[in-house]
């Protein structure tokens, strides 16, 4: 069942459209969000946002803002996994760092290799990660991603099961609480969040899709000269600034190039707010 | 430093000495450089001088076995290892003046807005006035970035777009966290509501802005 349906998705991945990247990354912000209500933390998706374009490029997005950094490295580098990446990931995750995390690369390794179906090793992955730090919940769901993405022979992974945390998946049969990743029945909730996820993730690209559509059709009509950059970021980012800068697009240029695209319903506004604008397919 | 510790080469590997010597000498090495070191020391650091089967984890744990009944002890904080005097001979030592100063000698209030802000990073000046129910002054939470404690993260989608400002790993380090989820008593808070980023409703009138960012 989950096969079936990961497979539209494959064929998402393996088309990769323009607009593959804004579609990676909205899921990655989706993924972040479900992260920090895990962690504890109250931001949601557009505080997330917030914080992630707000500051200076190099600057420190806070703990949130780095965990939101972790997703987005996810669903923008290859799949592979070393001890450096692991222990930089744990770091924005805010996950203290001990050796006994670091036999979790040798695990993932010999997972990837084993015949094992792709949402079973992603279960498994995630039941040695508890086992090891059961406070490191959300790393085994960034592994578990990470190692989909191997199974499945994707260049660039798709943030898909951490965003099913908190749905109905997980609830336990009959009575009250949550199925853990070491109680029985966790590879068939992984299953089942696997199609769930995957369902939305098509559902995302299909919406994707069409503004990207949209956006190629009104291009022609844009005057601006640095247009590209800000066309490209669009395509490849789940959210841009209004007042972005790059040396050929000034703050103000950038400003009129957002306005008219919203003007012909190329792009939408996302913060609802009059100021500290943020646009995005 | 990282400069330097490229420019001279060490023997790491130590092949003609027999395994304990190799391993006594390794030992020797690690601690002789968390000791000269006044911030913790990573790991990284610790593989530049030893050799590549060496099990640092067993190492520190030898010097950490080593030094029970000691007045100090090594811990590991913020992603490294520093030695350090056992917290109750604090007062013992501060009675004696000898001591540096503090890394930072806070005052309550101080104290109490770093807190706040581990809390609730990332948070602008202004929430953290609502907070406390008074203004905290621009300079308190100057002195607490001179002291390194506070970075500027990002800013704020306010108007005036103030700056917001997260702790350091230096606070982690100076306050013995090895993460921010080691803050204590974060689940209490938390129970208590006092954790909500819902700050009480203030009177102040957000004028009409025109269309305009910063």
């Amino acid at each position: 069942m989950a096969g079936g349906a990961l497979y539209p998705l494959d064929q998402i991945v393996r088309a990769e459209f323009d607009w593959v990247g804004a579609w990676r990354q909205r899921l990655a912000l989706k993924c972040a969000a479900a992260a920090v209500r895990l962690t504890g933390r109250s931001e949601d998706e557009a505080s997330l946002r917030d914080a992630w374009l707000l500051r200076k490029p190099g600057d420190d997005p806070g703990p949130a803002g780095q965990i939101l950094a972790a997703w987005k490295r996810l669903a923008s580098r290859s799949a592979a996994l070393d001890v450096d990446v692991l222990q930089t990931i744990a770091g924005m995750l805010g996950i203290k760092w001990d050796e006994p995390l670091a036999t979790l690369v040798q695990s993932f390794d010999d997972l990837g290799l084993t015949g094992s179906a792709a949402p079973f090793a992603a279960a498994a992955i995630m039941r040695e990660t508890v086992a090891i730090r059961p406070d490191a919940e959300v790393l085994g769901w960034w592994l578990a991603d990470l190692l989909l993405a191997q199974k499945l022979r994707w260049s660039v992974p798709v943030p898909l099961l951490m965003g099913q945390r908190f749905s109905s998946v997980f609830r336990a049969e009959g009575g009250r609480g949550r199925i853990r990743p070491g109680d029985d029945g966790f590879e068939r909730a992984i299953c089942l969040a696997l199609v769930h996820a995957a369902t939305e993730a098509g559902r995302l690209a299909t919406e994707i899709a069409r503004r990207a559509d949209r956006l190629a059709a009104v291009t022609p009509k844009l005057r601006s000269k640095g247009a590209d950059d800000g066309l490209r970021l669009l395509l490849c980012e789940d959210a841009v600034s209004g007042s972005l800068q790059t040396p050929n697009l000034s703050r103000f240029a950038s400003r009129r190039l957002f306005e008219r695209l919203q003007q012909l319903d190329a792009v939408r506004e996302l913060s609802g707010r009059p100021t500290f604008r943020i646009y995005g397919l | 430093m990282a400069k330097r510790a490229r420019q001279i080469s060490i023997d790491k590997e130590l092949l003609h000495l027999t395994p304990e010597e190799r391993h006594r000498q390794w030992a020797a090495r690690v601690e002789a450089v968390i000791f000269a070191s006044s911030e913790p020391v990573t790991r990284k650091a610790l593989e530049r001088v030893v050799g590549q089967d060496c099990d640092i984890e067993a190492i520190i744990g030898e010097i950490q076995e080593a030094l029970v009944g000691r007045p100090y002890e090594l811990v590991a904080v913020a992603g490294g290892w520093q030695h350090r005097t056992r917290p109750e001979f604090g007062d013992v030592i501060h009675a004696s003046g000898t001591a540096n100063a503090p890394p930072a000698d806070l005052t309550d209030h101080q104290a109490l807005v770093l807190m706040t802000i581990g809390y609730f990073q990332p948070v602008t000046r202004a929430e953290i006035s609502k907070i406390f129910g008074r203004e905290v002054s621009r300079d308190t939470i100057a002195t607490l970035r001179q002291l390194g404690f506070l970075a500027s993260g990002p800013r704020s989608p306010t108007p005036g777009a103030p700056y917001t400002y997260i702790t350091t790993p230096a606070f982690l380090a100076a306050f013995g966290f090895d993460t921010l989820r080691d803050l204590p008593d974060t689940e209490m808070l938390e129970d208590a509501g006092l954790l909500t980023r819902k700050l009480p409703v203030d009177d102040f009138v957000e004028p009409e802005l025109e269309d305009d960012e910063d």
